[in-house]
């Protein structure tokens, strides 16, 4: 028998468990302080940070001992879509979890490689309708644990894989984005709020575990206080994800099992794909995030565009997007300043956001229409001069139109009036009230 | 006067409501509080904003010094404008640090909390009119993600029959210039529904915030009338009818 790391499924508490999750809540003494969790992990996350290639080095090394493990490195999305398609070898059918790197990352490459690819994650909600998934309360009330947060004890371990199944396989590839490793000992780490990724871990053929080497932690204990924060501090996140959208839906369960000789195989990819650039520079701070997507919570423009498709959207997996070069530059982005505000390890996603908008106008340039906008206060002082006729033109259709089209700004937008007298003028005056 | 504060107004009020400034003025004025207005530009933020990072950094210098040469003394320097705030006590930092910016941002006050920390000091005239009026108040991101929340909230209470039926802290979807911007301008119209939906169920008389952009976009959506908070406040110690302020 071939001999693995553990896979480590964590969940939040369910059903049974939800009665002892409250006499937690309520037994203050047996809290964990939320603010002692985040600067522990901010010193897990520093340590990874810091110790990047070392880690990558430790964590190559210690799969080495595992007979039943096959390693390889990718150092982009080209290469890592190139090794999936020579282990899955005439397979195409493949179930994936909802992680940044595979959904976001990596998906794109597999369709164009030929595979189909399903979030499984969905499929075990109901509400599925003609291919639509629909947002229904039960939905909600069907991802256990919704307990709050600060609730380390409401995650748990509770499912552990030591050995690779000998029967029982179907013939698909479970692609799996791990939310943690331990380069001590190999230990993997996996989040779960419904059961599609045990049943991954059971039923594929071909498992393939994508490490983003910002998930290599220095040890078990680490890797599992990391994935469950993810859990705690992104719950509400998970609940975004849950707006109706199109989505096909493939069930898995009714695929029949392979005969005995099919034992699983068990492979594991160390991603890089411009994270270790990003250590190099002052994008470094994105090395601590978790993942937990309690920033995506925050965010108006997300919850309005980026949920409504498949992405697993959060203001810092775009940025990381971006700065990979798959995305965009972050225009989307409104600057309210929402993404930190519940950020557990405090990055200030922000002021990195505002650095790569500098940097990518510096390098391309800016459209005539930014260009007319970046100095309301000359357009505010030349409006108010003409004030009042200044107002009455502002409200004409054509005057309208013509904003429109040479500055960008829309029709349909409610302008403020401009005054004569400024404030300044005013005060200038000695400020007395008329 | 006992004391002097420094007031940076911004665009907002100085082109499109100068009421608020005014209406700061006589606040501070009935709290034996002088104003000292130094020569300002724009605070920078819309030009980062729109990609042009150099711009911003010749406006954030020049207030940063002006500012710093006003407030040397040890004066307050308050703000009405919830992006001109965060812009000049942190979000400029960052990238247009100085001695001067990072003297002002110490002392950067939003005009509520100020008032409402003079409150807590015992140190605020209390001696307000009533008001009978319901409002709607929208706490703006840029005071919220400072954690500037309470505060607001907590001096609009202290007018006698006010009645703060809702409080909202949701994104209204405009971010400045952001909202009025063709290829933003339907993302940020779903942003505002939430928002406006909840205006119109909470039967109100106002919507009150600090925010100029905000308040644009509430009173697109919904048709009510928009007031800042200072005015609200000032029409308390004159006795004005602020129903009628808009």
């Amino acid at each position: 028998m071939a001999n693995i790391p553990g896979l480590m499924v964590v969940e939040p508490s369910a059903e049974q468990s939800k009665h002892r999750a409250a006499g937690i809540f309520v037994r203050k003494d047996k809290r964990v302080e939320g603010e002692s969790v985040k600067e522990r992990l901010k010193e897990i996350r520093e340590h990874v940070k810091n110790n990047n290639a070392a880690l990558i080095e430790q964590l190559q090394k210690t799969l080495n001992t595992y007979d039943g493990v096959k390693t390889l490195i990718a150092k982009d999305a080209k290469d890592a879509v190139s090794q999936i398609k020579q282990i899955a070898g005439d397979t195409t059918l493949v179930s994936i979890n909802k992680s940044n790197v595979v959904v976001n990352e990596l998906r794109p490459g597999l369709k164009d490689a030929g595979f189909k690819t399903y979030l499984r994650y969905y499929g075990e909600f109901k509400n599925f309708e003609e291919g639509k998934f629909q947002k229904k309360v039960e939905d909600y009330w069907s991802l256990p644990g919704m307990h709050g947060r600060g609730l380390v004890e409401s995650f748990d371990k509770r499912h552990s894989i030591t050995k690779l199944a000998s029967s029982g396989t179907k013939d698909y590839v479970a692609i799996m984005g791990v939310n943690a490793i331990s380069a001590e000992d190999g230990t993997v780490y996996f989040l779960q709020h419904m059961s599609n990724i045990t049943k991954d871990l059971q039923q594929a053929k071909k498992i393939i575990l994508v490490v983003g080497i910002e998930k290599i932690l220095k040890d078990k204990e680490d890797a599992l206080l990391h994935t469950k924060s993810m859990g705690i501090y992104g719950l509400e996140s998970i609940l975004l994800d849950l707006i109706p959208h199109d989505i096909e839906n493939y069930d898995f369960d009714s695929l029949p099992s392979l005969p005995e000789e099919n034992s699983q195989e068990l492979h594991v990819i160390i991603y890089d794909n411009g994270r270790s650039k990003l250590l190099t520079n002052e994008y470094n701070e994105l090395f601590l995030c978790i993942d937990c997507r309690a920033c995506a919570r925050q965010c108006p423009v997300g919850q309005h565009i980026f949920l409504k498709n498949d992405m697993v959207y959060s203001p810092k997996n775009y940025l990381l997007g971006s700065l990979q070069g798959w995305l965009p530059p972050h225009e989307v982005c409104l600057h309210c300043g929402r993404c930190q505000v519940e950020c557990p390890v405090d990055i200030d996603i922000p002021t990195l956001i505002w650095k790569a908008q500098f940097e990518h106008y510096a390098e391309d340039g800016r459209s005539l229409k930014k260009r007319m906008l970046d100095d309301p206060e000359l357009l505010a002082k030349l409006g108010g001069m003409a004030a009042p006729l200044s107002n009455w033109m502002v409200k004409l259709y054509i005057v309208k139109l013509m904003t429109q089209i040479f500055t960008g700004v829309h029709k349909d937008s409610n302008l403020p009036t401009f005054h004569k007298e400024t404030f300044g003028d005013w005060f200038k005056k000695g400020g007395s009230h008329e | 006067m006992n004391d002097k504060v420094v007031y940076y107004h911004g665009c907002f009020t100085n082109y499109y409501n100068p009421d608020v400034g005014k209406a700061l003025f006589s606040i501070l004025k009935i709290n034996n509080i002088e104003m000292i207005v130094p020569e300002q530009k724009c605070c920078g933020m819309p030009m980062m904003a729109n990609g042009n990072p150099a711009g911003a950094k010749k406006n954030f210098d020049y207030n940063a010094r002006m500012l710093a040469e006003a407030a040397a003394p040890g004066y307050d320097i308050l703000t009405n404008c919830p992006s001109c705030n965060m812009m000049l006590k942190r979000e400029g930092l960052p990238f247009f640090d100085s001695e001067d910016a990072e003297f002002i941002s110490k002392r950067i006050y939003d005009a509520s909390e100020y008032l409402y920390k003079l409150y807590l000091e015992g140190r605020l005239n209390t001696n307000f009119h009533e008001i009978p009026m319901r409002i709607f108040y929208h706490n703006p991101c840029h005071l919220r993600v400072q954690n500037i929340t309470n505060e607001p909230v907590a001096l609009l209470k202290l007018i006698p029959g006010l009645e703060v039926v809702k409080v909202n802290t949701n994104c209204c979807g405009m971010g400045g210039s952001y909202g009025m911007k063709m290829i933003n301008h339907e993302r940020s119209v779903e942003i505002a529904k939430k928002l406006w939906n909840e205006v119109k169920e909470a039967n109100v008389d106002a919507a009150v915030t600090e925010c100029g952009g905000c308040g644009l976009q509430i009173a697109a959506g919904t048709g009510i009338r928009i007031i800042h908070p200072l005015v609200l406040l000032n029409d308390a110690y004159v006795k004005g009818d602020a129903r009628k302020a808009a």
